[in-house]
């Protein structure tokens, strides 16, 4: 290689890296570096505000479940494509098995986009759902009220327990 | 009359050609020649051969550019407004619905016309170059296969816009089908809806897709693909002549296969502008565009379909999770991503495999390529069946029933 060659090629190269540093510059714009959403962690009302079994909270896409002084919350996001799933109750119990585990239900969650069907404690049995609905943390914040933190998942034997 | 016709003589002739040779010379100096061939080949316009079903998608891409830049006069992309002044399209401005109705029926319409043109495409063999060491269909078929995804991108950023519930739930699952991408899914979807949820951010990027990026490289790719088609000599099925000319050792003459595009080609475009205009006016006012209830994220109406063009879609989506003992892969990965990406790259590199003679170039269904027919023929079919499956035997909860036996549909419980 010349000298000549080489600065001829060193000149492209410049060209060319600034107009793709330029062109990457620009498209990095468009990735947001702040967002104006409603906080993941946030209050759902007090304790006595949900009645015994499952409630449907549509503004956060969250069900509440009370068992006396128990409570805790299930995602109604479904896991396949993030459509909001249907709470279908039964008149009667149902008994089913999860695993090895045997336990009576009194309501599914079925998605109505792909078929997705899920057991009372989250766990899909049908449809294309590859995991279970997530449970979020639950605490009680110092004015009395359930607070639901959605930005990290617990396991499902998550349960929150009033001191009463 | 006469007056118009020298005054348009002006402004598209810098002189009157006075033979054949000089009129063939004078494409450089006209607008429209320069554009269309000068010469064209007489089965480069059967009807039979091509139904020119290319020209019928571009005609319908015109109606939707000017409808669509008409709407953008009327919509506003704010998640608060949106809806409402589609619902305004329908009642309160003047021929708002017919608008609205033209452009959904011109894009409805470009859907199948474009996925025909490929079909047409394929059964004639035309992405061959039939021994013509100067043309390159195979590239051009690669071009439409990129027209055909931008085509259906502009019909799914589109039907996004109204900001009802069509619209909330399939940009949910569109943007929950990046989400599934191993690795880098979280921050795909981050990128698709400018942040964690579908809202504000999410509708302006698919705005702006929509109404400049999306239109603006399907113009400069269709471009190409026109232009492409003009330098391969014409449609496939020209190569026929050269070969017949070959075989039986005469010599072509310009004159016994091809003519002037000025009046043929013009006269025949124009004419199959005309009748899609008048198909697309024609379902516009017998056919009202639907709109579903304002955007709702609480609850997602059951079932929820997508348009007819995506059900195939849909229906791979809820059936192709794949489950073993040891790992789990969401279908909306398998059914969104992978299947499509394959189907999308056997696309582009088919012209290349194909490795029948040129005698099958631009003929409809040539025995020596009955493989590759079957092939794509079994393809088509297999999409057909479950867009129809998913259409009609897909009830409540996405559980199968027959079309007229779905069951009442609790509404949010």
């Amino acid at each position: 290689m010349t000298r000549r060659k080489f600065l001829a090629y060193l000149g492209r190269f410049a060209v060319l890296f600034a107009m793709v540093g330029q062109a990457l510059a620009m498209l990095r714009s468009i990735v947001p570096n702040v967002v104006y959403e409603p906080p993941k962690k946030f209050k759902i009302g007090y304790p006595d505000d949900f009645s015994e079994g499952i409630t449907f909270l549509s503004k956060h896409r969250l069900f509440v479940i009370r068992e006396g002084n128990t409570f805790w919350t299930i995602s109604a996001v479904c896991t396949h494509l993030g459509c909001t799933v249907n709470l279908v109750t039964f008149p009667k119990p149902k008994k089913v098995k999860v695993g090895k585990k045997e336990f009576t239900e009194q309501w599914e969650f079925h998605c109505p986009c792909h078929g997705s069907k899920f057991y009372g404690e989250g766990t899909p049995f049908a449809g294309p759902a590859p995991r279970p609905l997530p449970y979020y943390p639950l605490d009680i914040a110092p004015d009395g009220q359930l607070i639901v933190d959605t930005s990290r998942e617990v396991k499902s034997d998550f349960r929150f327990v009033l001191n009463v | 009359m006469e007056k118009l016709s020298e005054w348009w003589k002006k402004l598209t002739w810098t002189f009157a050609p006075s033979s054949k040779v000089e009129a063939t010379k004078a494409v450089t100096k006209n607008f429209i020649l320069h554009w269309f061939p000068a010469r064209v080949t007489y089965r480069s316009m059967s009807w039979s051969y091509s139904w020119w079903l290319g020209t019928v998608s571009f005609s319908l891409f015109l109606i939707l550019t000017i409808t669509g830049i008409i709407l953008m006069f009327l919509y506003i992309p704010s998640v608060e407004r949106a809806y409402w002044t589609i619902k305004d399209l329908q009642h309160a401005v003047s021929f708002g619905w017919f608008l609205r109705n033209m452009h959904r029926w011109a894009a409805h319409l470009m859907v199948f016309f474009v996925t025909l043109h490929m079909v047409r495409v394929f059964f004639t063999g035309a992405f061959k170059n039939g021994g013509n060491p100067d043309a390159n269909r195979p590239v051009n078929w690669a071009v439409g296969m990129f027209l055909l995804v931008f085509t259906l991108l502009l019909s799914y950023t589109g039907y996004l816009l109204p900001w009802d519930q069509l619209a909330l739930w399939a940009i949910t699952i569109g943007a929950n089908i990046a989400k599934s991408v191993p690795v880098m899914g979280s921050y795909l979807h981050f990128l698709l809806a400018g942040g964690t949820r579908i809202d504000q951010n999410t509708l302006i990027r698919f705005y702006a897709l929509h109404v400049i990026v999306l239109p603006a490289l399907l113009l400069v790719l269709v471009s190409y693909h026109m232009w492409r088609v003009r330098k391969d000599g014409g449609l496939a099925v020209s190569e026929q002549y050269k070969m017949q000319a070959k075989k039986e050792g005469k010599r072509l003459v310009p004159d016994d296969y091809t003519t002037f595009a000025i009046p043929a080609l013009i006269r025949r475009a124009f004419l199959v502008f005309l009748i899609s205009l008048g198909a697309v006016m024609l379902l516009s006012i017998i056919s009202n565009a639907p709109l579903e209830e304002p955007a709702d994220p609480s609850w997602t109406p059951n079932p929820a379909k997508a348009p007819w063009y995506f059900l195939w879609l849909q229906e791979l989506l809820a059936i192709t999770t794949i489950r073993t003992p040891w790992f789990t892969i969401n279908g909306g990965f398998v059914g969104g991503v992978v299947i499509p990406g394959i189907l999308f790259l056997w696309g582009l590199i088919v012209p290349f495999i194909d490795k029948s003679p040129n005698e099958a170039t631009g003929v409809w269904f040539h025995p020596s390529r009955r493989l590759q027919n079957w092939t794509f023929g079994i393809i088509m079919l297999i999409l057909a069946f479950l867009t129809i499956f998913a259409m009609y035997f897909r009830g409540p909860s996405w559980n199968i029933y027959w079309p007229w036996a779905w069951p009442p549909i609790p509404h949010l419980f």
